[in-house]
């Protein structure tokens, strides 16, 4: 925090936008501080710190799960409605996150505004086809949570704010498989994480931990969707794996748990 | 924008924070690169150990607004407006909370180190959930490392602590169904008196 | 006075006593080394190596001095050049005089260049930053085989360093015997040769390494230290830095815990600053600095061959052990022995025995004193070799090693041949409950039941069981000694002045029990104060399992000449001779019935009559060192698709004599296994081709948390040692040697591969698993 002048806790979306916007201020978000707490960078001013925002709360909006961009993993992982949401996958997720302490203070929010190989959530957003709800400087937008990586202009914490993660309201009672294979259950690093829906129309094999963002093995996924045997759908998904750079163990080890999920062992 | 909601640090770099100890309200300067487990420690409440300043052994656990969080991986400016617990505002020696004498009575503190983390993340797993399973116990004490105990006394520990808390609970209950039937009384008599 | 010979006739000792720090501790007691500054304090911040092996051309302080606020930059030029060894050991240590304050000559990334005094520790951190050395990198070596050969790089071209048996080929400590009565192998039906490797692995005690060096107001050095080891703290800072002993204090708090990484003389820099600077200079670790700079257990490759017959005789055996000591051998010569001592007795070996022993300089982090100290290394090699030998001629693993290990009142020529450092002492059994412990163990593990229930198991997911056995030493017979003294004060209670170092592990607590127990009072009767080099008589320290069975003793000694003196001033009080009096429930009672308090004999020979103060001082070392023994059985759940082995129960059935406090010896042994569980499963530093460590932090270095894992559980079998202090024995490092070899055979059992290679990661166990399958298809 080498060059911090400001530390500001406003309890309006409005106010900390004026202050991210406001070049005065080099302004960073920051919610838990978990990830880049100890790397803030040397550009950055002020730690706009939006534990203050009204961003906690979880609910059922329009038939969505709407998650505040605020709630720790320790809220998501207890909290009813996620328990009960596409069997509960998404407290499962919250769950495997490190240790209590770090679940105690990291956000979603946090966890998904930055590309990064430990983070948890992505892969299993992205095989729900999440939605995020951001505050810009033109107001609010809804984007797809897979396309919001992509979208150069959008940088979270820096020129706006996640406000919420929706989760489509076909998904309350869908089933996902999520797997986190790493050394210890605490571990950051993960040998792997996979997030698969074996959803006729609509399968999914998310791949995460092996990039700074997850990926869905497409070829794969439109194998299952044909019909194509095991055998053809696993050599797809080892080759999405590979063309990440990926060998070896990692690769082994996530094609393996594929062939585990489609009851081809 | 709220001017109260925006705090300046002066040439170098320190703030001047407010915030609630213990239950003692007061100010501290503090530097921008210093952590809550610094200027903790820097103030006095030694009971807060920094064990390896990257948020993974949990011996710098407090509670913030009775969550149990990593003192050194929040900024000490962070802090401002915030009710921090530590080990010392449990119990002391001559006056030790359940949870502290249940840790005594296992066996469960070695050398020590990790045991104010330990302790706090109890507090707060056994104020949510008093009477926890096993898996329960495990999972909310994770981010706790020792090196010394294996763990087994220290699951008892928070088990021992669940049991004396209910009773205590029971305890206060009990006392306070107590006073509330001696006020009625002295209400009551009070009425009498007056209708006299 | 009638000599207790059974523990149920025992008070105090055998209790679950409480630990006399353990409330203080659970409040936050500001006990530890950091816990307590000093005005006018400076910060310390060392300069490492960022290059496993150079030689320094030119250090230029002139821009670190720019910084304000520093107070001292001390680099080679600055300090005593004296050859001296880390390690704290008895003098003469048995380790090679090969280290240096500050060298012109660093050997592995995160040796000493230069060290900084400065006001505040942000000063200091950048004063570092600015120190400009002009190194010339020299070619380093890493690996144990390769430094051993003809040409390769000599890490220690010094021509003042001493004791170094072979430095040209990096021999930092070796020791070969032999006992071949036979030719090799002539009576075996089978033979066998395997090796066994473990990685790089630290202590990762919770509290860093720190040390504050002050003044008292007579201009002592005064050091406060996180030390396993008080006493070689100060004779080698003396050493070092060629002050006289009688002019350096230490004072050892309360520690976070050490397992052997305490057991290392660093101060000697932080001494160097205070001496340099007037002023108090604190200098605390950081988790990566402890990682690297500090101390790790020796990596090694075990190498074993032996042979074996049909009926189940181990006919030969050679044991191998090649370690990794690293930089500077401290505790080279040491584990490399009791990698021998500790291990091959426990065998019943036929015809010939042969132990291989080398300790090899390596450009990579120093190898110290870890909890197993050699033993671990061995054993893991040993315990799985059992089973082979076992599988090989179809006999029951439990069965093979009931019949193949040492009984009571047996012996071992290599207890003679292999001390530490001498020539060891011959030792016969004189207390040993392995066998019942291995008998419990297979009725609490239920390893029968379980070993039908996997003998047929199908799908990706399957179970096994394993199971070692082990014993250790209590202290170094013959050189380890201890002392203690204790006086009576007013109210009957007493002061212990102990030089043992209670690094956690509640020494203070088990001596002050033993104590009681002699003085008939309760241990909470007894002040202890531990360890002060000023205050408290002198003690090796804590290390080698020597505290319960040496400092115990030498309390116990101590304490019974206390009792004389109360006797004696107890027999004038109630006119009686001394033989009819003992001491009970704080009392003296006499055969006739008529009793007098502690206090009241106090308050007599302090005031009224013959004043003397009642105190005493004793020492104690040991002729022999009777090992505890253990057996261990795991069972494993191996998942085929990953590689991923989890532990589902592990038992842990010890014999530590007379478990002194229950709950304490219980809570060391389930420390221990658990430590063993975690660097089975999960430790191991990694390195960069140019030797720099690539995860040296709690984030990639991984222990297990209370949720990683199946819970210890740990059984004692009670025995009588006759030499130790009510019959007990050590107990606190024997159960980290477990678990490699029990989870090791439990994955054998699970899914047929042999992990020889530490730590058992998911990947490596996949890989094994992938070379099985190739060599069955291939056949």
């Amino acid at each position: 925090m080498n060059n911090i002048k400001y530390y500001a806790f406003p309890s309006s979306v409005a106010d900390a936008m004026n202050i991210l916007l406001n070049r005065k201020y080099k302004a960073l978000v920051m919610a838990g501080g978990t990830l880049v707490g100890k790397a803030i960078p040397a550009t950055a001013e002020t730690y706009l710190d939006i534990r203050n925002l009204p961003l906690k709360d979880i609910k059922v909006k329009g038939g969505k799960l709407v998650i505040g961009a605020a709630a720790t993993f320790d809220d998501i992982d207890n909290s009813e409605l996620c328990r009960e949401w596409a069997g509960g996958i998404l407290s499962q997720v919250a769950s495997q996150c490190s240790s209590q302490l770090i679940r105690n203070m990291a956000t979603i929010g946090g966890n998904i505004a930055r590309p990064h190989s430990f983070n948890m959530f992505p892969v299993v957003l992205m095989c729900m086809g999440a939605e995020v709800m951001l505050e810009t400087k033109n107001g609010k937008i809804l984007v797809p949570y897979a396309s919001l990586s992509q979208n150069k202009n959008l940088k979270p914490g820096e020129n706006c704010i996640i406000l919420e993660v929706l989760l489509p309201k076909k998904t309350k009672t869908q089933t996902f498989e999520f797997i986190k294979l790493a050394k210890t259950k605490s571990s950051w690093e993960s040998y792997v994480t996979l997030c698969f829906s074996n959803e006729k129309k609509n399968p999914k094999f998310v791949v995460g931990a092996l990039t700074p963002r997850p990926f869905c093995a497409v070829e794969a996924e439109k194998a299952f969707a044909k019909g194509a045997p095991a055998e053809e759908i696993l050599q797809k998904f080892t080759a999405a794996i590979e063309a990440v750079k990926v060998t070896g163990y990692r690769a082994e080890a996530a094609t393996n748990l594929l062939r585990r999920y489609l009851g081809a062992e | 924008m709220n001017k109260e909601e925006i705090l300046q640090a002066d040439e170098d770099g320190m703030f001047t924070i407010t915030l609630s100890v213990n239950g003692e309200l007061g100010q501290m300067i503090v530097s921008r690169n210093e952590s809550l487990v610094e200027a903790l420690r820097h103030y006095g409440w030694k009971g807060t150990k920094k064990g390896c300043d990257t948020g993974d052994c949990g011996s710098c656990t407090v509670l913030l607004n009775d969550k149990p969080v990593l003192g050194c991986m929040m900024p000490a400016v962070a802090a401002n407006g915030g009710n921090i617990t530590t080990i010392e505002g449990l119990g002391t020696v001559r006056n030790p909370h359940p949870i502290q004498e249940a840790f005594v009575e296992a066996g469960a503190v070695q050398c020590g180190y990790c045991i104010p983390g330990m302790i706090l993340s109890t507090k707060a797993l056994l104020d949510r959930n008093p009477e926890p399973t096993e898996a329960e116990i495990r999972k909310a004490l994770d981010g706790n490392l020792c090196r010394c105990t294996g763990y087994v006394t220290q699951v008892q520990a928070v088990n021992i602590a669940a049991r004396k808390m209910k009773a205590l609970k029971k305890k206060q209950e009990k006392t306070a169904a107590k006073e509330a039937e001696k006020a009625a009384r002295r209400v009551s008599r009070k009425a009498a008196k007056k209708n006299k | 006075m009638e000599e207790i010979k059974d523990a149920k006739d025992l008070k105090v000792v055998h209790t679950p006593g409480v630990k006399l720090d353990a409330m203080g501790l659970a409040c936050g007691a500001p006990a530890y080394t950091d816990d307590v500054e000093f005005p006018n304090m400076l910060h310390a911040k060392m300069l490492w190596s960022p290059h496993a092996y150079a030689k320094i051309k030119n250090i230029d302080t002139t821009e670190a001095w720019k910084v304000p606020g520093v107070k001292a930059i001390l680099t080679y030029k600055d300090v005593p050049r004296v050859p001296h060894t880390t390690a704290g050991q008895g003098y003469p240590e048995p380790s090679p005089y090969d280290t240096y304050t500050l060298d012109n000559t660093v050997r592995y990334v995160g040796d000493r260049v230069a060290a900084v005094a400065a006001e505040t520790l942000e000063a200091a951190r950048e004063a570092v930053s600015k120190i400009k050395v002009e190194y010339e990198v020299l070619k380093p070596v890493f690996g144990i085989y390769e430094a051993m050969e003809e040409g390769a790089p000599q890490v220690h071209t010094e021509k003042d360093s001493k004791n170094i048996p072979d430095a040209k080929h990096n021999i930092a400590a070796k020791f070969d015997f032999e006992i071949a009565p036979k030719k090799w192998f002539e009576e075996a039906d089978y033979t066998f040769d395997e090796s066994w490797t473990i990685p790089y692995l630290q202590h990762c005690a919770l509290e860093p390494h720190t040390t504050i060096c002050y003044f008292d107001n007579n201009g002592r050095l005064v050091i406060r230290t996180s030390t396993q080891v008080p006493f070689h703290v100060r004779r080698i800072v003396a050493q070092a830095l060629q002050i006289p002993v009688k002019n350096i204090r230490v004072i050892k708090p309360r520690i976070g815990g050490g397992f052997g990484s305490k057991q290392e003389i660093l101060e000697d820099i932080v001494a160097a600053l205070a001496l340099k600077t007037n002023r108090p200079v604190r200098l605390e670790y950081t988790r990566k600095e402890v990682f690297i700079s500090s101390r790790t257990r020796h990596p090694s490759i075990c190498r074993i061959r032996c042979g074996v017959k049909k009926d189940g005789t181990i006919t030969d055996l050679e044991l191998g052990i090649y370690l990794n000591t690293g930089a500077y051998g401290s505790h080279a010569l040491t584990v490399m022995m009791c990698a021998g001592s500790h291990v091959i007795p426990m065998y019943h070996v036929k015809n010939n025995i042969k132990f291989i022993g080398r300790s090899v300089y390596t450009n990579l982090p120093v190898a110290g004193a870890y909890r197993g100290y050699g033993a671990t290394q061995s054993f893991f090699g040993l315990e799985c070799m059992m089973d082979m030998m076992a599988e090989k001629i179809g006999m029951d693993p439990v069965e093979f090693r009931k019949m193949n290990y040492i009984r009571l009142g047996e012996g071992s020529p290599v207890f003679k041949a292999m001390g530490e450092g001498r020539e060891g002492v011959e030792q016969f059994i004189t207390s040993t409950g392995l066998m019942e412990g291995i008998e419990k163990g297979v009725k609490e593990f239920k390893w029968y039941e379980k070993a039908k229930k996997y003998r047929k198991q199908k799908g990706s997911i399957r179970r096994g069981i394993g199971m070692a056995c082990m014993m250790q030493g209590s202290g170094i017979p013959e050189v380890d000694m201890a002392s203690c003294t204790i006086k009576l004060n007013e109210d009957g209670s007493f002061n212990m002045l102990a030089g043992c170092a209670d690094l956690g592990t509640g020494a203070d607590t088990v001596l002050a029990q033993i104590a009681a127990e002699v003085l008939g009072v309760k241990h909470t009767d007894i002040v202890v104060l531990s360890a002060d080099t000023d205050v408290t008589p002198f003690d090796v320290g804590a290390y080698a399992s020597s505290t319960t069975f040496i400092s115990g003793n030498a309390a116990k000694k101590t304490a019974e000449k206390v009792r004389d003196m109360i006797l004696a001033v107890g027999a004038k009080i109630l006119d009686e001779k001394v033989e009819n009096l003992h001491l009970e429930d704080r009392k003296v009672v006499a055969k006739s019935g008529a009793s007098c308090t502690l206090s009241e004999v106090a308050n007599t020979s302090l005031y009224y009559y013959d004043q003397h103060q009642i105190i005493a001082s004793a020492s104690h070392y040991a002729q022999t060192s009777p090992p505890p023994f253990q057996a261990n059985f795991a069972e494993v759940e191996v998942d085929t698709a990953t590689g991923k082995v989890t532990l589902l129960d592990y038992v842990s059935c010890i014999d530590c004599g007379t478990a002194v406090n229950t709950q304490l010896a219980q809570g060391q042994n389930d420390g221990a296994c658990m430590n063993g569980i975690s660097h089975t499963l999960s430790e191991g530093l990694e390195f960069s081709a140019n030797g720099t460590p690539l995860n040296a932090s709690f984030r990639r270095y991984k222990i297990m948390s209370m949720n990683d894992t199946a819970p210890v559980r740990t059984f004692f079998i009670p025995t009588w040692e006759p030499n130790g202090p009510f019959g007990a024995k050590s107990v606190s490092e024997i159960g980290i040697n477990g678990p490699l070899p029990a989870i090791s055979n439990a994955i054998y059992n699970a899914v047929g591969v042999r992990m020889h290679r530490a730590p058992f990661t998911p990947d490596k166990v996949l890989a094994a698993l992938k070379e099985k399958k190739a060599a069955e298809q291939a056949e």
